[in-house]
């Protein structure tokens, strides 16, 4: 192996310089080839001659190299007398040697700070007028819907208010459960200490029913629903089937944005009562296991501390929620680019924009309607 | 290091494949030898591309072995078949470049994977690759989706190129082309295979690639190989579909 590493011999004679190449020039030995290249400069106002007598084997790597580095010392390629390469390895460095002209400049890896901000800016800009046009585009939408409810796709809807809802009542049922549990439990500790046993119904219920719940089940829908869409709409947009439901004369938000907007907005409130229950049952469960307060007592006091109007606010909010979670998820879906990553990136991009815009929302209504009993 | 030049790159050796409930290849023998480029011919449906992925060892057949630069990559362990993949450049029908790398990360993929190169050299083959596979400069910055199909193919032929193989596979590479960028692809072709001393097997349905620029063909019929020898004596062979086959192509002038 050892005498297979390539060198490099030169003889300057009066005639001009003699280059003696030897061993592989290939591209496993491409770095000592640099170097050695490096290490002997070659003067460009003779006669170069480039013997390969010794030389084992050389590959268009090792040619690339031979040809770049001479003529960077100023050498005029035709002008490089070949001797004893066979005859593949003149093909070789005739083609590589040609391809590799002048032309070629290299090319810079750096990248400016300013037209990468400027980039960034323009990007973000064009997104947000993007955010607006897809709105006004599902406002259009819905307008024509409204007018010619024939429009709407029925068996679509109810596709995604399958899987929107009943699907996920298993997962919602039991986070809220478990949250129910852990709440009271919690609690439970904190109101022994101070005898007010009782009053742990009313912590629980209006935790559930104000908050816990509707912001839980948006949660999980988001991330569940949500990343759902906007892989379904970015698949179909890198498959070309959106522009093929163009072509057809149909308008992809009606088709693919509202049947899923409204089973999301019908899903979630619905999706969130189940929740409730779910959440005060685990409550009540803990509360008689713990603090001895029987099931009876649990919800009479309950009916007495939460009024329907609590629960309600709770899932007035909810239809807001799913608005903004499919608007968020659609929209990403249509802007996917076609190319593998991009559905992967979008989607993490829809679980998050949606959660921070569900939490959001959730609080502008903390801070609109304060008063914890209407 | 080499094996001796007489040596066959590729030897295929009573291969059987099972696929569905059928068998797809019944007993399958060819060689080939250093630096001969090869067409693989039959009609849709025969099994081309599968025993292209056999030979690439992403398909295990279910009797029979292949042997590649003489080692039979169906016992080989995974980190042995890596080396020896390494060896060998695939393009794909395709393409299959990566589609969110720029053209020049995709050809420096395969680089960046199996040598150290530091950046400075990588990014200097990388660009004579690509002027190389016929590209101009100006694409190499470009991503694969803002590219014409035979673009494409010459950008994922500079990939195949990436690490100085000896054996390349294609799989239908003018397919899809226009008759003159296939033509030019073609020629490209036979030019990096004569020049770089590269040997060829592809799959392909082209004919005026099989009359310009084959060594020889191999023809894969119900299951089996009916011909192997060079075009001009394989379109004279008297064999139903051969004949069919080759008068498909002289009816439509």
């Amino acid at each position: 192996m050892s005498d297979h590493r390539p060198s490099l011999e030169r003889t300057l004679t009066a005639a001009g310089c003699v280059l003696k190449l030897r061993g592989r020039w290939c591209i496993e030995h491409l770095e000592q080839i640099d170097r050695l290249l490096a290490e002997t400069p070659t003067p460009h106002d003779c006669h170069v001659c480039v013997d390969a007598g010794k030389l084992v084997d050389i590959d268009s790597t090792g040619v690339m190299l031979l040809v770049n580095r001479l003529r960077a010392q100023g050498v005029v390629w035709p002008h490089v007398e070949l001797v004893a390469f066979n005859e593949h390895q003149l093909t070789l460095i005739h083609l590589v040697a040609n391809r590799l002209d002048a032309r070629a400049r290299p090319r810079s890896r750096r990248r400016a700070l300013l037209p990468l901000l400027g980039r960034k800016a323009t990007q973000w800009a064009t997104g947000l007028v993007g955010h607006f046009a897809f709105f006004g585009h599902i406002v259009e939408g819905f307008y024509e819907v409204i007018r010619r409810p024939r429009l709407l796709r029925l068996r679509e809807c109810t596709a995604q208010l399958e899987a929107v809802g009943p699907n996920a009542l298993p997962i919602v049922g039991l986070m809220t459960l478990l949250i129910g549990v852990v709440f009271a439990f919690l609690l439970s500790v904190q109101v022994r200490k101070f005898g007010a046993n009782i009053f742990i119904v009313d912590g629980v219920t209006i935790a559930i029913a104000r908050e816990l719940a509707p912001l839980l089940t948006a949660v999980l829908v988001a991330g569940r629903s949500g990343a759902a869409f906007t892989a379904q709409i970015g698949a179909m947009r890198v498959t070309e089937e959106i522009d093929a439901i163009t072509t057809l004369g149909l308008s992809p938000v009606q088709v693919l944005v509202l049947p899923r907007l409204l089973a999301i907005i019908v899903a979630l409130p619905l999706l969130t009562f189940v929740g409730d229950v779910m959440g005060v049952l685990g409550a009540a469960w803990v509360a008689n296991a713990q603090l001895d307060i029987t099931y009876y007592t649990f919800f009479e006091r309950m009916k007495s501390v939460s009024p329907i109007n609590m629960v309600l606010f709770g899932l007035y909010k909810t239809p807001v929620f799913a608005a903004a979670i499919a608007l968020i998820a659609c929209r990403n879906g249509f802007v996917v680019s076609r190319d593998a990553r991009s559905v992967g990136e979008y989607t993490t991009r829809t679980v998050v924009q949606s959660i921070v815009a569900v939490i959001l929302i959730d609080s502008a209504f903390a801070i609109a309607f304060p008063e914890i009993t209407q | 290091m080499n094996p001796a030049p007489n040596d066959p790159v590729l030897e295929v050796k009573g291969l059987h494949t099972h696929l569905g409930d059928q068998w797809l290849h019944r007993g399958l023998d060819f060689s080939i030898g250093r630096g001969e480029v090869v067409a693989l011919i039959g009609g849709s449906g025969t099994g081309k591309s599968v025993l292209l992925r056999e030979c690439i060892g992403l398909v295990r057949p279910s009797q029979g072995h292949v042997r590649l630069f003489g080692k039979n990559i169906c016992d080989l362990s995974h980190s042995h078949l890596n080396q020896v993949r390494s060896r060998f450049g695939v393009l794909f029908q395709e393409g299959a470049l990566f589609s969110s790398l720029s053209v020049a990360e995709n050809v420096a993929a395969p680089l960046i994977e199996h040598t150290s190169l530091p950046a400075r050299l990588r990014d200097e083959v990388v660009a004579m690759k690509i002027r190389l596979a016929g590209l101009p400069m100006e694409a190499a910055d470009k991503r694969p989706s803002e590219l014409s199909g035979g673009m494409k193919k010459r950008a994922a032929l500079a990939r195949a190129l990436a690490l100085e193989p000896e054996l390349l596979f294609l799989d239908e590479p003018t397919s899809g082309l226009d008759p003159i960028s296939a033509r030019e692809f073609d020629h490209l072709l036979r030019v990096l295979c004569d020049s770089l001393g590269l040997t060829a097997l592809m799959a392909t349905h082209d004919l005026d690639t099989l009359w310009g620029m084959v060594d020889r063909v191999i023809v894969l019929h119900g299951g089996r190989v009916i011909a192997d020898g060079p075009v001009d004596v394989v379109a004279e062979l008297d064999h139903e579909w051969i004949r069919k086959y080759f008068s498909a192509h002289s009816g439509k002038r």
